[in-house]
């Protein structure tokens, strides 16, 4: 009897709830894992370089190749040499190459592509670009302002409106006015300007790809999250048939949404490079270029003004969100719009207005991040309502818990929270476990020249994509049949690192009753997996985890019916159906809930099916000297429905609680007329093992009827939302400095406290 | 450019220090350049800021001499504690007579980068660097360390005062190689500090760092040695603030004369790693907080 048969027959444990080793772990730390630098060169294989510009906008007026260089077996490609020159992301506003504007310092101008490296980085100083400099905006609010047009018709990547309650009149100075009143007529009325900077992903991996042309198309394998969205982007630059584009992940090393549209960009150079060579080139960037070129949290403006009653039940919320797309729009409007939904926070509002606009600047495009435009709102509201607490004299926590959404409740976008509702358990479990009240009430704790203090956080975070996303979407994922009654998963689906393969091998296997070793998982290809959707908006386990779960069941459902029918065991009889049918696949698509409703037009419905909750705790001692904030402890305790595999999904809290505590505290993106000074890990700084607190983590399981292996729902992006709001309010505890603009840096707290002073 | 694309050089060691400084001037002579490589973790890391090189440019001869015997050792004879130039972060740091007689330094060491550039960094690369934010040339500063030097001219001895004449410039000729480091250990239990703002907990240059060592006779400091990093061109050696000190019994030092004595030695500036007036607040409250440790009531 095979391994298939036995498991299938005989009933065993569950794997989903348990931590079985990572399936992909075995050769990523032995280093058998081939990253895309790591596979192997093609025959006559070229790399490919980027011209970049130097500044942050100008007119190009032309592009010289010095005569002194041998350019003989150098590929130039230049904008003139493209049919189409568009990145196609959400529209195509992009280009591929800048032709005669220059909108962002480090825009790709000249594509280069040669057999020997360092002759091909001299040649990349060997391309003079004639630049007639512009003066860039650099500032997100001149852009608003219209102090000069760089986008469009009026610099606006996009806008939305959210109303709720009084505020809800079609009419926009009718709500404002609405707001407005309704804000006046509180007793407790509190303003606040919050702001939060770039954060680069710093993936461990640099971008990659590898790009060639045969008889059958255009083939890319990089580094990437979403091959669809490479595979999208290259039909529409070269102008192909869907199946002449095959796009295939490598394994790849980290992601954070940094490769989410981004391989696009690299992909297209790639393939363009190897279409006018004959040759296969290989594009990698270095640590600089990938910091310089590729995307970045959006830095974010909020202003808040909120009235409540004197006894802390919260009334009317206006928000406006002020967003920089950086030059182009890709995918801000999306990110503008979970920031936007996520703005109120984990609380009732009566009546709401937010208004939420992203715009462009002479900075390069900001882009996906763990959180998505969340951290920044999430940041505002949690600071915010500390400044209610203070205002009316109460613990932070307490003002929270009093206000936070029940079932039944609903949220800003009108939406009825039908359970799933693990915020209150987070709450209690989190300041439990820390012991905030007690800590809280004693007086800061001041040793020598070091303030002890403690804050929290408590937020939400929507899992899936945002209102009719999934429906449009229609996820699909594909489970075959193989001989002796093993089971292959195709989707596109990546595993970057978080553990896709495993956790998708634990879901079908339980489905189905097979061992984990039964089932594989197929590289994923356009050319053989379908589209599953982006691997992004924490919908990988809760979404496509589903469909895997159904389509493995109808598999094995398939399997057992042809046993029941003329006997033997699970592998004997997988082997009498695929010699019958040939194949036995099942291809299956995602459904939401019935119930999901959602209104594009207005804002309204049901913006996610469901919410991950989480309430984060840290600890920080304050140096009162130097003002270093250290973190002595963190707690987060999360509400994730289900988690299927206990310990990567402790890992994905706290190394999300670590990218949120190196946001809050470290991480800066140093700006210099629209040019990057820390493009390097010396001095972009992120934390380093002594730096990381200790983290306690208690996972809430509030099951979502509709989750896999019994209820999951998202949990990659919540992580990133709460540390610095908590981290701030510990630092307050600790110092009296009430901090309203990220990061946290001990340059920042000097200001602060010197302002308080004087 | 990326490191891997390094293109080839060079590369040998010495047979004794000798050949080394023989070999060192006749390329001087020729006008060719010569890197003695020790641990790298300063020059590799340069090369891949450097615009890429083709084959045809020259490349300088490098010398290995992390194993060159004359520039390794730590040996203390009569209050002399003589460290070589070769001798790595990890040996200092472990060394039993630092950590005994030596208390500084080995605290220094052990903040510097992290493991893996302590098993390689020496101290005559963070010399010859003469990064302004060097924290070994800081702690040298505070011990008014000599640096030995030999060139076929000879052997010299620099005192630390006499050493560095502007940013990344000093007394030593270009052909000189640094041999050691001696430092006049102070009495046993001498009151010390290393405090070291850094821009994070590890791999992390300093933002200010301060290298304090004092001998205390009552309620006077009577001798006092002071190295900062990262507050001026050069490592400051705050010599008004040394002398304020040494002018006056600790319970006459005041905050604000000490404040002003360090303000005046040194010369903070912006960059990516902070701001001069950062660096002005954490400078004086780095050193009223020794001050403090030491009895003064600031
Ligand atoms: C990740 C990282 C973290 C770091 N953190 C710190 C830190 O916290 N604090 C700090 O101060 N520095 C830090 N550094 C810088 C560096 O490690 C130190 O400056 C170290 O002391 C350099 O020593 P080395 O032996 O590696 O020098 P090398 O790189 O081998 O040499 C540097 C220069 O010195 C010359 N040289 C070496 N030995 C001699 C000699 N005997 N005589 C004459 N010239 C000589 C070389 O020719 C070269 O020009 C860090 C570096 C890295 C990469």
């Amino acid at each position: 009897m095979t391994t298939a048969a036995q498991n299938a027959s005989s009933a065993r444990p569950p794997f989903i709830g348990t931590n079985v080793p990572r399936t992909d772990g075995a050769s990523k730390v032995t280093g058998r894992a081939a990253y895309v630098d790591d596979l192997p060169r093609e025959p006559g294989e070229l790399f490919g370089a980027t011209v970049r510009s130097p500044v942050p906008r100008a007119r190009l007026r032309g592009i010289t190749l010095d005569p002194a260089f041998d350019w003989s077996d150098v590929t130039v490609v230049r904008a003139s040499d493209l049919a189409v020159n568009e990145v196609q992301c959400i529209t195509a506003e992009q280009p591929i190459l800048a032709a005669d504007q220059i909108r962002h310092a480090y825009e790709p101008v000249v594509l280069l592509a040669c057999a020997d490296k360092r002759k091909l980085a001299q040649a990349v100083r060997a391309v003079k670009l004639d630049l007639e400099p512009l003066t860039p905006i650099l500032d997100p609010e001149q852009s608003l302002a219209k102090v000069d047009v760089i986008w469009g018709e009026d610099n606006v990547h996009k806008r939305f409106s959210i109303t709720k309650g009084r505020a809800d009149l079609p009419d926009p100075a009718a709500s404002a006015a609405a707001i407005e009143a309704a804000i006046a007529s509180s007793e407790v009325v509190v303003r606040g300007r919050y702001t939060t900077h770039h954060q680069e992903q710093l993936y461990i991996e640099p971008q990659g790809v590898i790009a060639r042309w045969d008889e059958k198309g255009v083939h890319v394998t990089g580094s990437l999250q979403c091959p669809y969205y490479v595979h999208k982007a290259l039909v529409h630059g070269f102008d192909l048939a869907a199946d002449r584009v095959h796009v295939t992940q490598a394994v790849t090393g980290g992601g954070f949404g940094g490769k989410e549209e981004y391989p696009s960009v690299i992909a297209l150079h790639a393939a363009l490079l190897a279409q006018k060579s004959g040759k296969p080139v290989r594009m990698i960037y270095d640590r600089k270029e990938d910091i310089e070129a590729t995307t970045k949290r959006h830095p974010a403006i909020c202003e808040i003004v909120s009235g409540c009653d004197r006894d802390g039940t919260l009334r009317a919320l206006s928000i406006r969100i002020l967003m920089d797309g950086g030059a182009y729009m890709t995918l801000t409007p999306v990110v503008l719009s979970r920031g936007a939904l996520h703005a109120a926070g984990v609380y009732r509002w009566d009546d709401v207005r937010i208004d939420a606009v992203a715009v462009a600047t002479n900075t390069p495009p900001n882009g996906a991040f763990r959180g998505f435009g969340a951290p920044q709102t999430i940041w505002a509201i949690e600071r915010h309502l500390d400044r209610v607490a203070q205002e009316l004299g109460r613990d932070p926590m307490d003002l929270k818990a009093q206000n936070m959404l029940r079932e039944g409740d609903t949220t800003a976008t009108g939406q009825t929270l039908r359970g799933s509702v693990g915020v209150a358990e987070c709450l209690e479990k989190a300041l439990t476990a820390s012991g905030y009240h007690d800590k809280r009430k004693a007086p800061p704790a001041v040793r020598g020249r070091v303030a002890r203090g403690i804050g929290a956080s408590v937020f939400m975070h929507g899992a899936g994509f945002t209102g009719s996303g999934e429906k449009h979407l229609k996820g699909r994922v594909a489970v075959d049949l193989l001989p002796g009654g093993r089971l292959r998963i195709r989707t596109a689906s990546t595993d970057i690192g978080q553990g896709t393969e495993t956790v998708f091998r634990q879901i079908a296997a339980d489905a189905t009753g097979l061992h984990l070793a039964d089932i594989d998982f197929a590289v994923p290809s356009t050319s053989y997996v379908p589209d599953s959707g982006p691997t992004v908006a924490s919908r990988t386990v809760m979404v496509v985890g589903g469909i895997v779960e159904r389509a493995a069941r109808e598999v094995a459902a398939r399997v057992r019916a042809e046993q029941e029918t003329s006997g033997g065991d699970f592998a004997a009889a997988a082997d009498r159906l695929l010699t019958k049918e040939r194949e036995v696949t099942a291809l299956v698509q995602y459904e939401h809930p019935g119930w999901v409703t959602w209104d594009d037009s207005t804002y309204k419905g049901d913006a996610y099916p469901v919410y991950g909750y989480a309430c984060d705790v840290a600890e920080v001692e304050v140096d009162l000297d130097t003002l270093e904030v250290t973190v002595t402890g963190f707690w987060s305790a999360t509400d994730v429905g289900k988690a299927i595999h206990p310990v990567m999904c402790k890992g994905q809290i706290e190394g999300g609680s670590l990218q949120a505590i190196g946001w809050a505290l470290w991480e800066d993106v140093v700006w210099k007329n629209g040019l990057i000074q820390n493009p390097r890990m010396t001095n972009y700084i992120i934390p380093t093992a002594l730096d990381a607190p200790p983290m306690h983590v208690d996972l809430v399981e509030a099951p979502y009827a509709y989750g896999p292996g019994g209820g999951a729902k998202g949990v990659g992006e919540l992580p990133m939302d709460g540390g610095a709001p908590a981290i701030a309010a510990a630092v307050e505890h600790a110092t009296g400095l009430f901090a309203r603009d990220l990061p946290l840096l001990p340059e920042r707290l000097l200001e602060l406290q010197t302002n308080r002073k004087g | 450019m990326s490191l891997a694309d390094l293109p080839l050089h060079d590369m040998q060691r010495a047979a004794s220090l000798d050949a080394l400084c023989g070999i060192v001037a006749e390329r001087h002579a020729r006008g060719e350049a010569t890197v003695l490589l020790a641990g790298g973790t300063d020059w590799v890391v340069e090369q891949e800021l450097k615009p890429p090189r083709g084959d045809a440019d020259p490349r300088p001869l490098v010398v290995d001499v992390s194993c060159m015997a004359e520039l390794r050792g730590i040996t203390a004879t009569r209050g002399l504690l003589r460290i070589g130039a070769a001798a790595t972060y990890l040996e200092i740091r472990r060394h039993p007579t630092v950590i005994e007689r030596a208390p500084m330094l080995a605290a220094m060491a052990r903040e510097l980068g992290a493991i893996q550039i302590q098993a390689r960094g020496t101290l005559g690369g963070n010399l010859a660097t003469a990064s302004p934010a060097a924290d070994g040339v800081a702690a040298l500063a505070a011990y008014d360390a000599s640096i030995v030097v030999k060139s076929v001219r000879g052997e010299r001895r620099i005192p630390f005062s006499a050493l560095q004449t502007g940013y990344k410039q000093s007394t030593r000729a270009p052909d000189e190689v640094i041999v050691a480091v001696e430092i006049a250990l102070p009495p046993e239990g001498s009151p010390w500090l290393w405090r070291k703002v850094g821009t994070r907990r590890a791999q992390a240059i300093s933002k200010v760092a301060l290298a304090g060592i004092a001998v205390r006779s009552e309620d006077r400091v009577v001798r006092l040695g002071l190295g900062m990093a990262s507050v001026a061109p050069i490592t400051a050696t705050l010599l008004q603030t040394r002398a304020l000190v040494l002018s006056r019994p600790l319970s006459a030092i005041t905050a604000d004369a000490l404040d002003a004595a360090v303000l005046s030695d040194i010369a903070p500036i912006d960059d990516v790693r902070s701001t001069r007036e950062y660096r002005k607040h954490a400078a004086k409250a780095v050193v009223r907080g020794f001050l403090r440790d030491l009895g003064a009531p600031v």
